[in-house]
């Protein structure tokens, strides 16, 4: 429940407000810009645009994992941020049409903080993000194996027609790559599992028990282990600005109507956007070919049933017990009918839940999200964390439908090829052996 | 040759795949390097100087200007290893006249030198460096077995090893105390130090100062995490949402209006519904009722997933339209990698990460091999839909005249059903001769 506090703002505080929220806001973003910037920002000064286009490439494009990203120059990140913005649905034109310099609009890149702010848990989700990891973490579910790889690669390859052999060594290529990836990473694992359990009973945390390779590591290395102790520091600074700022941020949301306030009206005539080919377009038609295949599978299925599946049941099955024979085949009596709408209610949830899976993510049930590993004995009281028995099940599972949905779609394809070559006289076809 | 933008789609694709395989391995190759050093031979660095006698507890809080042996030490270390070097000097001229104790002597002489010389050439040397290097305190390592056991296996500090200077000041403080027991080794190798993780590993502590910040930064997570679930502030998010609110009104867009981001999420949600209903179709077509209670329920499921596949289809066309008539860009070029994943946990793990419990190698290797499987089958499936989206039509379209036509199915069989590995064999019977 919120406190409303009802004493009475005398104006030296309200004045000091607001700088304090904004220099808040600013110890709590990555590379935040002084307070300065921001006011300068109102009055769409130019020297504050170049640290907003920055401050605004961080935010949107947070360091990948291997931090490997070369730094930008100004207009490749100008660029970025009006491209992912743009992605996100911001409304405002005249973003997209400032030029990409970093001379000018400052008062625009200033309501497009606001706005991402605004949206969605931005603030926590970039501490999130860069957090410093103590633990040997890994992940749970596969929603980054299933994310778009990587930064999408733009331009067509200069090669123009391949012959299909290249695409065969590409795939070979692929395959090498992966056994090579199953080797290392087995490597890892007893490698993790060593350190784990040579170092029982170091940590202060009793619920952990062992070190990480982190923690291990800080004390091999006192100079590493100083910068991971200034990281976790200068994180903690940046956590308490963010509880700080929950605080004080009505007052910056106030501030920042008047920023919007002081823009001249957009025309409402949006102005024509060139269409540009890119794969989205095609992952939309692939689905939807997808779909329309499923469809049609499911109404072949649905003609060999006659219209009321109850018509079918009757004949191939024996009543039961508790039915008289001509209540069964009449499809009458109370008994019928409640056991009917039992089971078309059964069925109706079950599809419901089907639907909530891929609508919301299969449910908040599910774990997500990387874990810290932590090494125990077997037999271990349970309640401290997920169980790794449990989370190997469920890939199991996940493991053998891929495998059946990747062994229809090679059936498919192979049927496909048949019927194509099969209509030449003349050839035979003799499949690999091992199948 | 296949034409040139079917080539271009599929080495793109192909290429993506080789690149976030090759992304992976990186990360792995980095952790492997640093796991196999922590398993090596290694000094963890640690506070300097305790008392000479076995089984104190080191003092964490120890600062920094005792970590480095001040010039007070040094001086006194100077005059100590004087007096040893006299007392040796005399002990010699006992033992000439005496004679059993030779031997000894003998042993004890060469002993204190090149201790001695060792200690101080590895202060000198290494001084400077140690000062350069030694930064905040405390690292801590627990010596209670330590000094006992390195004296009953004569080790001698390695000069080379610049971590040790509260060792060797400590061995040479040691070192008189113990040389009767001691009988050092004169070959020229001195055994170094070794602390391994697997002898020694339990000995670690983790440094207070890095204790304090880990347990405040765990707090300060936990403290974030809850007062964003209790949506404290009604007054902050109405203020958004009114700003939010004013931004689209003097826009002139239409509210309605689809970001590209929302319209790729959603077509992401219909693609799993797609194979979610699929695996279902699969599941209730293969399954054999025992009862009619069980088949009705499986004719009525069949039922509603036409019906959700019916929903899904509209749901996908209406994108589509919209797409098209609101000159949308649907993925415009260049943008940045997807900052926030999907992940649901993403959210709502702003605390701690929770717990993974493990209870032997080998399920943890098991645990990762599967992991990777399904992340190798997922990306197989992606490949195996693009390809069959690209060279399928290529088979049909072409006339099936000759040899380059065989050649084309023969690969895309390989490619299509077989995952690449294997091919089949066309044999043609003999035709007459055109």
């Amino acid at each position: 429940m919120g406190r409303r506090r009802r004493r009475r703002v005398d104006p030296a505080d309200a004045a000091r407000a607001l700088p304090e929220a904004i220099a808040v806001l600013t110890r709590t973003l990555p590379t935040g810009p002084s307070p300065e910037t921001f006011r300068r920002a109102k009055f769409d000064r130019p020297e504050a645009a170049p640290a907003l286009w920055r401050l605004l490439f961080c935010v949107l494009s947070p360091m990948p994992a291997d931090g490997a990203s070369p730094s930008l120059a100004l207009e490749a990140q100008a660029r970025s941020v009006k491209a992912a913005l743009r992605f996100q649905g911001y409304p405002r034109r005249a973003l997209a049409q400032l030029p990409d310099d970093g001379s000018q609009g400052g008062r625009e890149l200033l309501l497009a903080l606001a706005w991402l702010l605004a949206r969605g848990p931005t603030l926590e989700q970039l501490l999130a993000q860069s957090r410093v990891r103590l633990g040997d973490e890994m992940p749970v579910c596969e929603c980054e194996s299933l994310a778009s790889p990587g930064p999408a690669v733009p331009s067509v390859e200069a090669d123009g027609c391949v012959d299909i052999r290249h695409l065969q060594w590409l795939m070979g290529k692929l395959r090498f790559r992966w056994r090579k990836l199953m080797a290392s990473q087995q490597e890892q694992c007893a490698l993790l599992g060593k350190i784990h359990s040579y170092t029982r009973g170091c940590h202060s945390d009793r619920s952990l028990g062992h070190l990480s390779v982190t923690e291990t590591e800080l004390l091999r290395d006192p100079e590493g282990g100083q910068q991971l102790l200034q990281r976790l520091e200068r994180e903690n600074v940046r956590l308490e600005a963010a509880l700080e700022w929950r605080r004080r941020e009505l007052v910056f949301w106030q501030w920042m109507d008047t920023v919007l306030g002081a823009c001249p009206p957009e025309a409402s005539q949006p102005t024509f956007l060139p269409k540009i080919p890119a794969q989205g377009a095609a992952e939309l038609e692939l689905v939807v070919r997808e779909l329309q295949a499923l469809q049609e599978e499911l109404q072949g299925v649905a003609e060999t049933r006659p219209y009321d599946p109850f018509d079918l049941l009757v004949d191939t099955w024996a009543p039961p017990a508790s039915l008289h024979e001509q209540d069964w085949v009449g499809g009458h009596g109370p008994e019928w009918s409640a056991s009917r709408r039992a089971l078309q209610e059964a069925v109706r949830q079950d599809l419901v839940a089907l639907q909530w899976a891929w609508e919301r993510g299969g449910g908040l049930a599910q774990p997500h999200g990387p874990h810290r590993l932590v090494r125990t004995e077997a037999g271990a009281p349970e309640g401290r964390g997920l169980q790794a028995t449990e989370v190997i099940e469920v890939l199991r599972s996940r493991e053998a439908c891929l495998e059946v949905v990747l062994g229809q779609l090679q059936g498919q394809c192979r049927q496909e090829l048949a019927r194509l070559v099969g209509t030449l006289p003349g050839l035979i076809w003799i499949p690999p052996p091992g199948r | 040759m296949l034409p040139a933008d079917c080539s271009s789609r599929l080495v793109a694709e192909l290429r993506d795949a080789l690149d976030s395989c090759a992304q992976r391995q990186r990360q792995l190759e980095r952790s492997l390097r640093i796991s196999r050093r922590l398993l090596r031979a290694w000094e963890p660095a640690k506070t300097p100087v305790p008392e000479p006698t076995p089984g104190p507890e080191t003092d964490e809080e120890v600062p920094s200007s005792a970590c480095s042996p001040s010039p007070q030490d040094l001086k006194e270390l100077e005059l100590l290893t004087q007096v040893l070097e006299k007392a040796v000097r005399v002990r010699k001229g006992i033992s000439k006249a005496g004679g059993d104790k030779a031997p000894t002597v003998k042993s004890e002489s060469t002993a204190t030198s090149p201790a001695t010389r060792a200690s101080t050439r590895l202060r000198a040397s290494d001084w400077t460096g140690s000062h350069a290097s030694e930064t905040k305190p405390p690292r801590g390592i627990r010596q209670t077995r330590v000094p006992a056991k390195d004296l009953s296996e004569h080790r001698l500090v390695s000069v080379e090893d610049p971590a040790c200077i509260g060792r060797g000041a400590r061995a040479a403080k040691l070192e008189p105390s113990r040389r009767s027991q001691e009988t050092v080794p004169l070959a020229a190798p001195q055994a170094r130090e070794v602390f391994t993780l697997k002898d020694k590993g339990i000995l670690l502590q983790l440094p207070v100062a890095f204790r304090k910040a880990a347990s405040q930064n765990s707090r300060l997570w936990a403290q974030l995490s809850s007062t964003h679930t209790s949506d404290s502030g009604d007054a902050a998010t109405t203020a958004k949402n009114h700003f939010l609110q004013k931004m689209q009104t003097t826009s002139g867009w239409p509210s309605s209006r689809l970001s590209p981001a929302e319209v790729e999420a959603e077509v992401g949600r219909l693609q799993k519904a797609c194979s979610l209903l699929r695996l279902r179709m699969g599941e209730e077509l293969t399954a054999d009722p025992k009862d009619w209670m069980q088949e009705y329920r499986c004719l009525l499921t069949l039922e509603g997933l036409q019906a959700l596949a019916g929903q899904c289809l509209h749901r996908l066309q209406e994108l589509r339209t919209a797409v098209v008539e609101q000159q949308l860009e649907p993925w415009p070029e260049g943008r940045l990698p997807r900052a926030s994943s999907p992940c649901g946990g993403g959210a709502d793990t702003i605390r701690s990460p929770p717990l993974l419990l493990y209870s032997s190698t080998q399920e943890l290797q098991t645990l990762a091999a599967l992991r990777l499987r399904v992340a190798m089958l997922n990306q197989q499936i992606h490949l195996e839909k693009v390809l069959m989206a690209e060279l399928l039509p290529l088979v049909r379209e072409q006339e099936p005249l000759g040899p380059p036509w065989l050649a084309l199915c023969r690969a895309v069989h390989s490619l299509l059903c077989e995952g690449g590995e294997r091919f089949l064999t066309i044999l043609r019977e003999d035709e007459p001769a055109d």
